[in-house]
């Protein structure tokens, strides 16, 4: 009895694990020289993107997104308003606090803005955490594994030449997110489609209508550093 | 539930606002009084707009287009054409929105039609021209090279969403020229209106076909 049990346990964390298997070349010297693929920004950046949302399988509109990334210090601003101009959320983040300056329902509820910010995060900036595995998928495209500090692990591969991916698992090995950047017109984020899995799935459908350089400081990073001392929401 | 049809409420509020307010005030008026009489004219209104939105996090504003179409009493169109589409049809006492998904207009389903009957009864009020009867707004009228009205939410229903919102009406054009919703210190949108045409035939297909 102890065995069934013991196999359905077994199998019921196989079924959840997909994590695929990263092979390393077989030459030291390939395995030296392979590059982890790297759509991520290089310089501060500001975009904006207009965002088709599906949650539940259910189509839920268009909204435009606003971001103004920074990848040296990892801070983000970011904005996401109705087409007739309403902002229904405004939120930034340094490396590790947050400040929700506006936040309109059902924009409002629990950590929506966290992970919005997160899901930035994970799209334009360079993993943080330990570099696991560097090799290559059964399909043969470059893939590289990190473990981040809360254990989960992030994946990018490079589909060349279509796409890059970027995927996101639990410890336990369960997909989190699924973001696939299709590169137009010499633009990584051109579209972007990221699915997120949790107590509800949800799909983002991101097509680009402007990116440039921002230039000098960032819109309200002056105040997060004042801000930063009166109790910030913390993840 | 409750605060998605507070936002809803807020949402066609502000886009009805912004529909209502592009009526082409008379270079006459000096008064709501005769604002409301002038308005009774009007049977028909198309237009072009461009909206541009202003905020602090961006470097340059956002530009929008769109157009709008109004038939008396209580038809209207309000559509942006890029850079996202959307629309708000408002035809027989019937208001939807619509938004596109997979290169295609599909009706948003989120709005609460409890919502929609309370904006068009404020929305009846404007097309009469009685902004300084609508209990949401406190209007003041102020003449110079150009009218300019000035609506400002009373109350705490709208307070961190509108400040206030300014409409421009050029005396040369004799038309509205500009509208204004100041959100706060660090945000506006500000829309300009071209094209404009009065009382010519617009088809009610207009409000029925979204495509």
């Amino acid at each position: 009895m102890k065995c069934i049990h013991l196999f359905i346990v077994i199998v019921f964390l196989v079924s959840c694990s997909t994590m695929p298997v990263i092979n390393p070349p077989m030459l030291p010297a390939a395995q030296k020289n392979l590059t982890c693929p790297s759509p991520f920004l290089k310089e501060k950046y500001q975009l904006i993107h207009s965002i088709e949302i599906t949650a539940a399988g259910n189509v839920q509109g268009g909204i435009i997104g606003v971001t103004v990334a920074d990848p040296s210090t990892r801070f983000v601003s970011c904005a996401i308003m109705t087409a007739e101009g309403m902002v229904l959320l405004e939120a930034q983040s340094g490396a590790d606090k947050l400040i929700v300056h506006r936040a309109l329902p059902p924009f409002d509820s629990g950590d929506f803005a966290q992970n919005m910010i997160d899901d930035i995060k994970l799209i334009f900036f360079t993993p943080q955490g330990l570099m696991q595995k560097k090799g290559n998928l059964p399909d043969g495209s470059t893939a590289c594994r990190w473990q981040t500090q809360n254990g989960d692990y992030i994946d990018v591969i490079d589909n060349k030449p279509e796409s890059t991916e970027i995927k996101k698992y639990s410890v336990g090995g369960s997909l989190k997110r699924h973001i696939k950047l299709t590169q137009t017109a010499g633009n990584a984020y051109s579209s972007i489609e990221l699915q997120g899995s949790g107590i509800v799935n949800y799909t983002l459908l991101m097509t680009l209508i402007e990116a440039q350089p921002a230039e000098g400081e960032l819109p309200g990073k002056e105040k997060l550093k004042v801000k930063n001392n009166a109790k910030p929401r913390r993840r | 539930m409750r605060t998605d049809q507070t936002l809803h409420r807020y949402f066609y509020i502000l886009v009805c606002s912004i529909l209502i307010l592009s009526l082409p005030f008379p270079v006459s008026a000096d008064s709501f009084e005769q604002l409301r009489k002038d308005s009774a004219n009007i049977k028909t209104i198309k237009a072009s707009f461009v909206q541009k939105k202003f905020m602090k996090i961006l470097t340059k504003p956002l530009v929008s287009e769109g157009r709008f179409y109004y038939v008396a009493p209580d038809s209207f169109r309000w559509e942006y054409l890029k850079p996202l589409r959307s629309a708000v049809i408002a035809y027989k006492g019937d208001t939807r929105r619509y938004v596109v998904s997979g290169g295609k207009m599909i009706e948003d389903k989120a709005g609460g039609a409890q919502a929609m009957k309370i904006v068009l009864g404020e929305v009846t009020g404007w097309m009469s021209g009685k902004f300084d009867q609508n209990p949401s707004f406190a209007a003041t009228l102020k003449e110079g090279t150009n009218t300019q009205i000035t609506l400002t939410p009373v109350g705490k229903s709208m307070s961190g969403m509108i400040e206030k919102i300014e409409i421009t009406v050029s005396k040369k054009a004799a038309a509205v020229k500009s509208v204004k919703i100041i959100e706060n210190a660090n945000a506006f949108t500000q829309i300009d209106f071209s094209d404009m045409q009065v009382n010519k035939v617009i088809s009610s297909t207009v409000f029925q076909d979204v495509q």
